[in-house]
């Protein structure tokens, strides 16, 4: 891996990987069993995406499927497909992090939104096509609507508090190669 | 070095794509075969439960009881009037604990005297909630019992009142819980006092409704929702709780166990209810060995009912 040598990208593999888990944790711990009415934000989706869009190399495939196979496992959901779903669009951001580089944040936002529609959507169609039970359609809705919402906020503090920043245009790796 | 580097990029490249896209196959493929052959997988997702939850429960406990204690404290601001409450709540249930003997003491005599065979005890193991689902769309709790403690899936969970789920997934140290609110659990129940059979069929929201009930009109808010024991799954008779009508006019189940705060379950073991395999000596052709022996096994039964009685 070319661009994975530098001991910086590995450790914030590292710290991708230590979020996740304190994310995944943080759901767990068993406060209210009453079932809720509305659906948090899946931050572990919006710290995904944003670390995606800003810096690839800091997610790479392999550490999202199997982060969120762990999620899939712990949270009682259908194993793997959300996993290989979030593999997929982190992949689609990846490819389009070079051109939402110098676009206006509003844009970063619209394509964080379709990507995450896109694999909520085909999650459902999956599910019912294969007959499998669902959640009701509202709470699903909620939840999206409440990931977009925290959406910002992770990103901000992605970027204040971990310092995972946009490259910018002319940004010389540790090779003196652009990125 | 540059130079080194972007060569390395173009064969990395596609590489790194083929070795996503096995990535995603492998996931899908894990998916598929849970469609097909669930339980094994979901043996597999008790495993890695069983390893990873109890592993960090050293973590999750702390900042569990400091939110709770956060929560005790705000309740010491009306501290009085819930003294005042209790105190008038225990009188209450002083005059109901002393009808309570004095029923229980007639009922043991009524038995007595029809020398009715009451089922063993049932007895349970206790355990601590160690985490929840974690996710909005499932209602479920991980325990810290499992196989070694003898646990079985498809066993009844219970709080001090009433019932609060079964056991659905078991691993060696922990065991999961599928509560009845759960979109996925359904409950054979009893409504008494009208002895209407029903199903209480978990949708994700706090007081469950009540399907395939014969006759709605028998039914009234207020009435008591036991487990019925139907298909022998569960003990019959544990106490789920009251039918409530709500806006809508739909029979739903407030619960008798205290969702808010689950701590401690019991588990009960049941040893399952047997199976007549006899084909009835009367009915099918004599032979001599299903010749019944009426006199001593009469004996047995009598004296096995003043054991249960005594």
């Amino acid at each position: 891996m070319a661009e994975g040598s530098t001991p910086r990208v590995w450790g914030m593999r590292l710290l991708y990987v230590v979020l996740a888990l304190i994310l995944i944790f943080g759901k767990l711990i068993p406060l209210d069993f009453r079932p809720q009415v509305w659906a948090g934000p899946d931050l572990l989706v919006a710290l995904t995406f944003a670390w995606a869009l800003r810096r690839p190399e800091f997610v790479p495939a392999l550490s999202v499927g199997l982060i969120v196979l762990l999620a899939d496992l712990l949270f009682l959901r259908p194993p793997g497909l959300w996993a290989a779903l979030m593999v997929i669009g982190t992949q689609a951001l990846k490819n389009r992090a070079r051109n939402l580089r110098d676009q206006p944040f509003m844009m970063e936002w619209l394509a964080v939104a379709g990507i995450f529609l896109a694999i909520s959507l085909g999650n459902r169609l999956v599910l019912a096509v294969l007959m499998v039970p669902q959640a009701p359609l509202g709470l699903t809705v909620i939840h999206v609507v409440m990931t977009l919402i925290c959406y910002p906020v992770v990103v901000m503090i992605s970027q204040w508090v971990f310092g995972v920043r946009k490259a910018a245009p002319g940004d010389l790796d540790r090779l003196g190669q652009r990125i | 070095m540059a130079k080194d580097r972007s060569q390395a990029d173009d064969f990395l490249g596609p590489l790194k794509r083929l070795l996503v896209g096995v990535l995603v196959l492998c996931l899908i493929g894990l998916f598929l075969v849970w469609r097909i052959d669930s339980p094994r997988v979901e043996r597999f997702r008790a495993a890695v439960v069983d390893r990873v939850v109890p592993n960090v429960d050293w973590a999750m406990a702390p900042v569990t009881a400091t939110v709770n204690l956060v929560r005790d404290f705000q309740s010491y601001q009306r501290i009085v009037q819930q003294n005042q409450d209790l105190r008038n709540e225990l009188q209450k249930m002083k005059a109901w604990k002393e009808a309570a003997l004095q029923l229980e003491q007639e009922n043991a005599r009524l038995l007595d005297l029809n020398k009715v065979r009451l089922d063993p005890r049932l007895t349970f193991v206790t355990g601590v909630v160690l985490a929840d689902s974690g996710s909005p769309f499932r209602q479920s709790v991980l325990l810290n019992v499992g196989a070694r403690d003898g646990i079985v899936d498809g066993w009844a969970t219970m709080d001090g009142i009433g019932l609060v789920g079964r056991i659905s997934g078991v691993g060696r140290d922990t065991s999961r819980v599928i509560l009845l609110t759960d979109p996925a659990s359904r409950i054979p129940a009893t409504i008494q006092p009208s002895g209407q059979t029903a199903i209480v069929q978990g949708d994700n929201t706090a007081a469950p409704p009540i399907s395939f009930l014969e006759d709605p009109d028998l039914v009234r808010p207020g009435d008591r929702v036991v487990s019925s024991g139907d298909g022998g799954v569960f003990p019959a008779g544990l106490l789920i709780g009251q039918v409530a009508a709500d806006p809508g006019g739909r029979l739903r189940v407030v619960l008798a166990a205290d969702y808010e705060r689950l701590e401690f379950l019991r588990v009960l073991r049941n040893p399952g209810t047997e199976v007549i395999r006899d084909p009835g000596a009367l009915v099918a052709p004599a032979s001599e060995r299903s010749a019944p022996a009426p006199l001593p096994e009469d004996g047995d039964i009598l004296s096995e009912t003043e054991d249960g009685n005594g």
